[in-house]
């Protein structure tokens, strides 16, 4: 009989546990969990997984120890100054952590300087000893684990990388499709949010997968730096569908069949080519290489048109031609990692280029989180007599800390049930079980099958959390060494400590900042539309002028805000107590967060579209035009900005329909009489793609404040425990 | 008035009596809060967070003092 991946994982997590534990009692190295507890953190599914998490955990170790030294060598003697220059180590690392590169390493580097502090904490001549004993044991463990995982049943993760690849171009390529059913009017709009989140998911696990393989697979390190171009190449897609179809609504009702004659050749090249990405990336050769096709438009059908409506056909027209081009550098790029065709060379893309750093509130405000739980248990360290836990109960605190920070949705009592059932189940091992063994033999059959039954019973990712708190309780708690000693005591005061830590990350939910779902979720759309406020400010900016550098870094910080807050909301959104708010349901919420992102999308269609150069005639003539509208729409962010929930949804639409006929009097007027060196056929595209984004803009805006009108705010913004 | 501290035995473990009268302020002010939030009564306190705070301390030191003295 074929034994289960779930069996393999648990055996070889049990095995490297017990081998861990016999190698540190056989040196007689004292606290012999800290192997046990590298290993219960960094097992993962596959071996590129666990190394990769284990080789940030060994780095993180060390940078944490040379830390943890300096602080104590730089303040033996002054607490105060101690807790002060650690609190900002932790804050920082709290604040690196939650960004997107190297977070296992952040996490390790902050809290294990706590703990080596801490343990340092009754005698200071012993800090280099706990120090490196860390080091040893923490490399123990994870070199153990990786020896278990390589030598026995290993499994690579290059199928499954090879898989993820495979399963995400075939959603985009569904996805694709689906988005041209529905810009000519047919296919399903009900399947697309499924298969919205399914490329979200796909994509997240290619990233994971792609640094697992490049681990523990030659072939995908050699190719690492075209996978990430690769990697790159498919958000950009994904990001490039989604503004397509928000152009979708304002063009539904042409007849695009034949104001774009070459609509449904394009859209087969396209089509053909989706199919030519599984193919390389089932390693078959591509069938044929991809056109490049200039997208034609019809343009003396679409002179007869409204000028609302060439501007909606500019901004699809934009998108598509963006299509093209991305679609076919992803072929280039598949077709030269799986030796296809000829090499391209791969640059690296930076983020917000001359704008220096851009500081994240939300990271900011999980560092601050962090820094209080400090410094409450590190007062409650010095001033409450005989603390359950004593220093451990500062060295425990800070790690759960960092997790909440990391994720502040995450409910604390999703936390607390796994941490009481993993104590109360190693309290009685401890009381029962350990007393009855004499030697490593039972202590080890014991740990491996505790281990075992651990990994295998949690073993879905969804209980990764159950998993990793039953194994850590298990080893704090139980306190392995070779002088055994059992004291009721032990397990009491483990058993208060946690109540007491829960309590403080329960305050720190509170304070300084309400951090409960629906107030979060208010806090980030007053910030979002603080940001589109903004933005639309900057169109002001004379493109002459090159703008001071704090413009420049404020724009750039509201650019991220406004690209990143719609993900922070959905991520708030999901945990939203709708059973305490009658009348709102979780589709409502949801909605208002998917019209927040079809707002983005409309924001950066609008901040491109004005970047592009525009005829000197078509800015003295429709500047002012275009200037009030401007200011209409910068106002309703200013008003929703500090209001999310104002706005006439009726009243909206009527200044819209004003403002829509005022303006197509105006541009009739104005490119009647504009000559042919006075507007080229680009000036012309230029400036129906920023009156298309502005409409769009608009429109968006109307549909966000209807879904904001079917919420009850009354009762959202009700006070309650 | 008692002058040696009484304390409650579960088992052969010992626990102080403000920790139990702690324990059940605690609750007792979490039953009334969720009975405020049941009655819409929890909008007429400014910050809620800090009325659960409050009231835990009120009901230990009452606890503490009249069910389970010291």
């Amino acid at each position: 009989m074929p034994l289960s991946i779930r069996f393999k994982e648990s055996f070889k997590t049990a095995l490297a546990m017990t081998i861990a534990y016999g190698i540190a009692l056989g040196m007689d190295w004292d606290k012999p969990y800290w192997a046990g507890f590298a290993v219960a953190f960094i097992s993962l599914a596959t071996v590129g997984q666990s190394l990769n998490k284990g080789a940030l955990r060994v780095l993180g170790t060390l940078v944490a120890v040379v830390v943890a030294l300096t602080l104590i060598a730089l303040f033996p003697q002054d607490r105060w100054l101690f807790i002060l220059a650690l609190s900002v180590w932790v804050g920082l690392c709290t604040y690196m952590m939650a960004g997107g590169k190297y977070q296992y390493f952040w996490n390790v580097g902050g809290f294990v300087v706590v703990v080596i502090s801490a343990s340092a904490a009754p005698d200071s001549v012993d800090a280099f000893h706990i120090a490196v004993l860390r080091t040893e044991e923490t490399g123990l463990g994870i070199l153990v684990y990786s020896l278990v995982a390589v030598l026995l049943w290993p499994s690579n993760s290059h199928a499954e990388f090879n898989a993820a690849a495979r399963k995400l171009a075939a959603i985009q390529h569904r996805l694709f499709q689906s988005y041209l059913g529905l810009m000519n009017g047919r296919g399903d709009s009900a399947e697309v949010p499924s298969l919205r989140a399914e490329v979200v998911q796909q994509q997240t696990q290619f990233g994971q997968l792609l640094a697992a393989a490049q681990t523990d697979s030659y072939e995908v390190w050699e190719l690492r730096r075209q996978w990430r171009r690769y990697q790159r190449q498919t958000a950009d897609l994904t990001q490039t569908l989604e503004r397509w179809r928000e152009s979708f609504a304002e063009v539904q009702e042409l007849d695009l069949q034949r104001l774009v004659p070459d609509l449904a050749a394009f859209g087969a090249e396209l089509e053909g080519r989706f199919a030519q990405f599984e193919r390389m990336l089932a390693n078959q050769a591509p069938e044929r290489s991809p056109e490049a096709r200039d997208l034609a438009l019809n343009h003396g059908e679409a002179r007869s048109l409204s000028h609302f409506h060439q501007a909606a056909l500019a901004v699809t027209h934009s998108r598509l031609q963006h299509l093209e081009r991305l679609t076919r550098s992803l072929f280039d790029s598949l077709a030269d990692i799986k030796g296809f065709g000829q090499t391209v060379a791969v640059s690296e893309t930076a983020s917000s280029r001359g704008a220096g750093v851009v500081p994240d509130p939300d990271r900011l405000a999980g560092a601050v989180r962090v820094i209080i739980i400090l410094w409450l248990a590190f007062l409650g360290f010095i001033y409450v007599p005989d603390l359950p836990g004593g220093a451990g109960f500062v060295s425990m605190a800070v790690p759960f800390g960092m997790i909440l920070a990391a994720s502040p949705q995450l409910p604390i009592m999703a936390l607390f049930v796994p941490a009481v059932t993993g104590v109360l189940f190693a309290g009685l091992l401890y009381v029962f079980v350990m007393p009855q063994l004499s030697s490593f033999f039972g202590l080890g059959l014991m740990l491996f099958a505790v281990t075992f039954a651990i990994c295998y019973l949690f073993a879905a990712p969804r209980q990764a959390l159950g998993r990793v708190f039953g194994l850590a309780m298990f080893v704090v708690v139980t306190s392995i060494t070779n002088e055994q000693t059992y004291s009721f005591l032990t397990v009491a005061n483990t058993a208060l400590m946690f109540p007491l830590v829960f309590l403080l990350l329960a305050v720190s939910t509170y304070f300084p900042f309400d951090l409960r779902p629906k107030w979060a979720l208010q806090r980030l759309l007053g910030r979002f539309f603080r940001s589109g406020e903004y933005l639309l400010s900057t169109m002001r900016w004379d493109p002459q002028r090159s703008p001071s550098r704090l413009d420049r870094w404020r724009k750039a910080y509201h650019a991220r805000e406004l690209a990143s807050l719609p993900q922070k909301l959905s991520a708030w959104a999901r945990f939203i107590d709708t059973k305490a708010l009658p009348g709102t349901s979780a589709e409502q919420v949801q909605a208002l967060v998917t019209s927040l992102q079809a707002l983005t999308y409309r924001m950066q269609e609008l901040l491109e579209a004005r970047a592009n150069p525009h005829a000197e005639f078509i800015i003295q003539e429709l500047l002012q035009d275009i200037r009030a509208w401007r200011l209409r729409v910068q106002e309703a962010f200013g008003r929703l900005s500090r209001d999310p929930a104002s706005g006439d949804n009726q009243r909206a639409r009527a200044i819209l329909e004003d403002i829509l006929g005022r303006l197509e009097a105006r541009v009739e007027e104005t490119l009647n009489k504009a000559s042919e060196e006075q507007l080229s056929a680009q000036d012309r595209e230029h400036f129906y793609r920023l009156l298309g984004a502005f409409r769009g803009l608009s429109e968006t805006l109307i549909g966000y404040v209807a879904n904001a009108a079917a919420i009850d705010w009354v009762r959202w913004r009700e006070a309650r425990f | 008035m008692q002058l040696i501290p009484s304390e409650f035995v579960i088992g052969d473990v010992y626990f102080p009596p403000l920790l139990i009268a702690a324990l059940v302020g605690f609750f007792a002010a979490w039953l009334t809060t969720q009975l405020l939030n049941r009655y819409r009564l929890s909008r007429f306190f400014a910050y809620p967070p800090v009325v659960l705070l409050s009231l835990a301390v009120i009901y230990t030191v009452v606890f503490g003092t009249f069910l389970i003295p010291a």
